[in-house]
């Protein structure tokens, strides 16, 4: 099988550089572009798996560019920005991207990231459908196996672990107090002094979540409480 | 030679002298015309025999002479008249009672001649012929024969009917130089003396008159004045109002007067009385005369009056404008006119009453009403702008004349206002917008520094040394992330540039789920965290909160001592929800409470610990931002946080 090509898209020459040297060390091939246009005429030239790229970019922006990329395409792009704010992380999700990742970033998690999109792009899809298995976007819990994956790869929980996200993926996109989960996982009425479902819940999130602090999947309700993300 | 004079003239000591001069002088002067006028008859005539005194005394005393040698003659003559014994007692009693007085009267002589027996009589010891010729040479000889009398009315009817029939010469006259002894020595000399007083008191009256004027004139000039052509300098008297001045001398005039009218002149206390009111009046008239003097110098005397400041502040404008004045008084004088009408015009005044009193008060109230709706507006407008509301349009339209200029007034501050508002905020946005922008730029290669380091690391540098100075900017990038992160949040915290959603948040889950992020830190911190809480529904915004919470606890981790205990409570009081975290400083706490929430500013002032001293920052600008009160409380080593936020109101 050939390489699984990624376009990297940036103005700024050193951060294609060593974004090459990590995608190269995760066996993908790579593609180079310096602005909007550069990358569109690559797409357009050859088989490209999967897109990183830059907001601010001379001759065509990284919004335009996924505008037009999305007109023709179905490959995954994740944008890297310097703009933080949720509102530019909404457009660019809005506009088409899969993923946005804020610059600065942590290489390792933007690797995971390129991954997780990768698989989902490539493998996911053909999967065949199996009606008892709960799914939203690459995370998946299959109750007759009672397993967990992500991106296809399985993640190994504790009972207690795995009875919070059942519950949680059975009611996808409610959200539920810790309370509510303590009484409906473990079954006895909960004191409300403890927080063991929180820490239970932020070591579900650091095993599923490729940034546990900014989680795409088990989010927190800050001051409401837990819920699964539906995609 | 020439400033000594005139620093003399302009002298404290040279005006009381002149003003005692004019006092004496008036005193003087007044006290001489009385004399004058009181004794003007012995000031008129020429010598005492001109005086009526004298010419009343000496008519009588040459009646009695008359009496006694023509009409009673002698004891004998009466006793032998033939009369009731009634009529001679009588007679002789009189007879006896002139024949004393005559004999009393030293100096008055008398010489009566029978022209038809040639019988002389006379009081004087002398030979006949002698005593003719001495009274003769007397300048108060009175001369009387039948028909003929030369002298001035000085014999009466009733001597002349005595004399009737009898043909006498009669010659009286009072002797000089007088002898002490009778009425006519002690007149005469009281005469004298005031003859030749009243010359003095003439003498006096002038020179007084003269100094006074004198005087006088110069206190005009000089008054007022302690140099010339210098300022006019008032005492203290002139503040007096000149009006109520005026009535207050008035008034002492008219006390004065009355004590005068009282009194009887009868006796020198009386005169002593008199004169005491007369000088204090004078003393009184002087300085109001000066006073006014230097009013009008300094040309306030129409101003210093009292009815002048009361028509001055009314028409300054600063209590009414001149025409809401008038109005009133037009108003007032209408009404008046009205109702005089009505009552004077009897039966038809009540139709006056009915067809213009009434429609006239109405439409007057009408009109107030109206201005004072506007009034009301125009501070309806104030308060809204003063509460913050500085888009409260303000209808100049509807605003009554009177107070339209208050109203324009009130738009201007109110546009001012605006004005500068619009430019705080529009700073304050720059600001935040730099700060971004610049954050954005530094982001870029950052990113370069982070991803090269980390290739970096993955080299073999075989270099102990290397990897060490590797990890150290490993470390300081990341930390350089994290500031530049805060540094954005805190600006937009404190701009308010931030959205903020407010929903039903329990404060009590947020912490539960804050410190489920946090317990494994608070495990490697070695810090025992003791959480009591209950139910707390706030009104917030939950990510926001989240920032809060997680700022503080992130604050605890790196801050507290290790091995001590953390408490975090949640509570409800009165109208807020209230978040309260204990810990204990590992560090000396050497920084003021209110200072530890300025930006930038950090517990320890080393600054070698991580974080960037924003995080207690932008949690005070996320709770206000929300509407909460952050407060932050050091004592000794413990380190207090209280947040209190609104609870939620069901609908």
């Amino acid at each position: 099988m050939d390489k699984l090509n990624v376009l990297v898209c940036d103005d700024d020459t050193a951060i294609v550089d060593a974004l090459e040297i990590y995608l190269k060390q995760e066996d993908y091939g790579v593609v180079k572009a310096y602005t909007g246009r550069q990358a569109l005429k690559a797409l357009s030239e050859q088989k490209i798996h999967l897109v990183l790229l830059d907001i601010m970019m001379p001759e065509l922006d990284g919004l335009l560019t996924t505008i037009k990329i999305r007109e023709e395409l179905n490959v995954p792009i994740i944008i890297l920005s310097a703009k933080s704010e949720d509102t530019d992380k909404i457009t660019g999700l809005n506009f088409g991207a899969d993923d946005y990742v804020t610059k600065p970033f942590n290489p390792l998690e933007l690797m995971a990231r390129v991954r997780s999109q990768m698989r989902r792009y490539t493998a996911l899809g053909s999967m065949a459908a199996n009606n008892s298995i709960l799914r939203t976007g690459g995370l998946e819990l299959d109750p007759e196996a009672k397993e967990l994956r992500v991106d296809g790869e399985a993640i190994k929980l504790t009972a207690t672990e795995y009875g919070i996200m059942l519950f949680l993926m059975k009611n996808m996109g409610h959200v539920f107090s810790t309370e509510q989960i303590y009484e409906q996982v473990w079954n006895e009425p909960s004191y409300s002094a403890e927080n063991t479902v929180p820490v239970h819940i932020r070591r579900i999130r650091e095993k599923i979540e490729i940034n546990p602090r900014e989680p795409k999947y088990l989010k927190v309700v800050w001051g409401i409480g837990y819920k699964i993300e539906k995609y | 030679m020439d400033t000594k004079l005139k620093s003399i003239k302009y002298s404290a000591w040279a005006k009381t002298a002149a003003f005692i001069v004019v006092w004496l002088g008036i005193m003087c002067a007044v006290g001489s015309v009385v004399f004058l006028l009181n004794f003007h008859e012995t000031v008129n005539s020429k010598s005492y025999y001109d005086t009526h005194q004298f010419k009343n005394e000496f008519s009588t005393l040459v009646g009695d002479a008359v009496e006694y040698n023509v009409k009673l003659k002698s004891e004998a003559n009466i006793k032998s008249s033939g009369d009731t014994e009634e009529t001679i007692n009588k007679k002789l009693q009189r007879y006896y009672q002139i024949k004393k007085k005559l004999s009393k009267s030293v100096n008055f002589a008398y010489y009566f001649k029978n022209t038809n027996t040639g019988e002389t009589v006379t009081n004087i010891k002398a030979g006949a012929e002698d005593a003719l010729a001495l009274i003769q040479k007397q300048p108060s000889l009175v001369y009387y024969n039948q028909g003929t009398f030369d002298s001035n009315n000085l014999f009466s009817i009733d001597v002349m009917q005595m004399l009737e029939g009898a043909q006498y010469e009669i010659y009286a006259a009072v002797i000089e130089p007088l002898k002490p002894g009778d009425v006519f020595y002690d007149a005469f000399m009281s005469y004298s003396k005031n003859k030749a007083l009243s010359n003095n008191a003439t003498i006096i009256l002038v020179l007084a008159t003269i100094l006074t004027i004198a005087a006088f004139i110069y206190l005009v000039m000089v008054t007022g004045r302690r140099e010339p052509e210098g300022e006019i300098n008032l005492s203290f008297i002139d503040r007096l109002y000149t009006d109520v001045y005026s009535m207050l001398v008035f008034l002492a005039a008219i006390i004065s007067i009355a004590i005068a009218a009282q009194i009887s002149y009868s006796s020198p206390v009386d005169i002593i009385i008199i004169a005491l009111v007369f000088g204090i009046d004078m003393l009184i008239g002087l300085t109001y005369v000066l006073s006014m003097i230097r009013q009008i110098k300094s040309g306030q005397l129409i101003r210093n009056t009292l009815i002048y400041k009361i028509f001055a502040v009314c028409f300054s404008g600063k209590t009414f404008k001149k025409w809401t004045l008038l109005l009133l008084l037009g108003y007032g004088a209408i009404n008046g006119v009205l109702f005089a009408l009505a009552a004077n015009s009897g039966g038809a005044g009540f139709f006056i009453f009915l067809f213009l009193i009434v429609p006239f008060n109405i439409a007057a109230v009408y009109f107030a009403a109206k201005a004072l709706l506007s009034l009301s507006q125009i501070m309806e407008a104030a308060k809204e702008i003063s509460v913050g509301n500085l888009d409260y349009a303000l209808d100049n339209t509807k605003v009554a004349v009177a107070f339209a200029s208050f109203a324009k007034d009130i738009q201007s501050i109110q546009g001012g206002l605006k004005k500068a508002v619009a430019e705080a905020i529009k700073g304050e946005r720059m600001k935040t917008e730099l700060i971004t922008n610049v954050s954005h730029d530094l982001k870029t290669p950052l990113t370069s520094v982070i991803n090269y380091v980390d290739l970096l690391k993955q080299e073999d540098l075989n270099n102990e040394k290397a990897c060490q100075y590797l990890n150290i900017l490993e470390e300081k990038s990341a930390r350089l992330k994290q500031l530049i992160e805060d540094l954005i949040e805190a600006s937009k915290a404190s701009s308010g540039n931030l959205a903020v959603s407010v929903e039903k948040v329990d404060l009590h889950e947020l912490v539960m789920q804050a410190c489920g992020e946090y317990e494994e830190k608070f495990q490697k911190a070695e810090l025992d965290v003791h959480i009591t809480a209950d139910k707390t529904f706030i009104a917030a915004d939950g990510k926001h909160m989240w920032r809060i919470v997680e700022n503080l606890l992130s604050n605890t981790v790196k801050y507290s001592l290790s091995r001590t205990r953390v408490y975090i409570n949640v509570a409800k009081t009165g109208s807020c929800g209230v978040l309260i975290v204990k810990n204990i400083s590992a560090n000396p706490l050497d920084i003021p409470p209110e200072q530890l929430t300025e930006r930038f500013v950090r517990g320890d002032l080393a600054r070698t610990t991580e974080g960037a001293g924003l995080g207690l920052s932008i949690a005070q600008s996320l709770t206000s931002l929300q509407g909460g009160r952050f407060k932050v409380e050091t004592d000794g080593d413990l380190f207090k946080v209280t947040v209190e936020m609104p609870l939620w109101k069901e609908e």
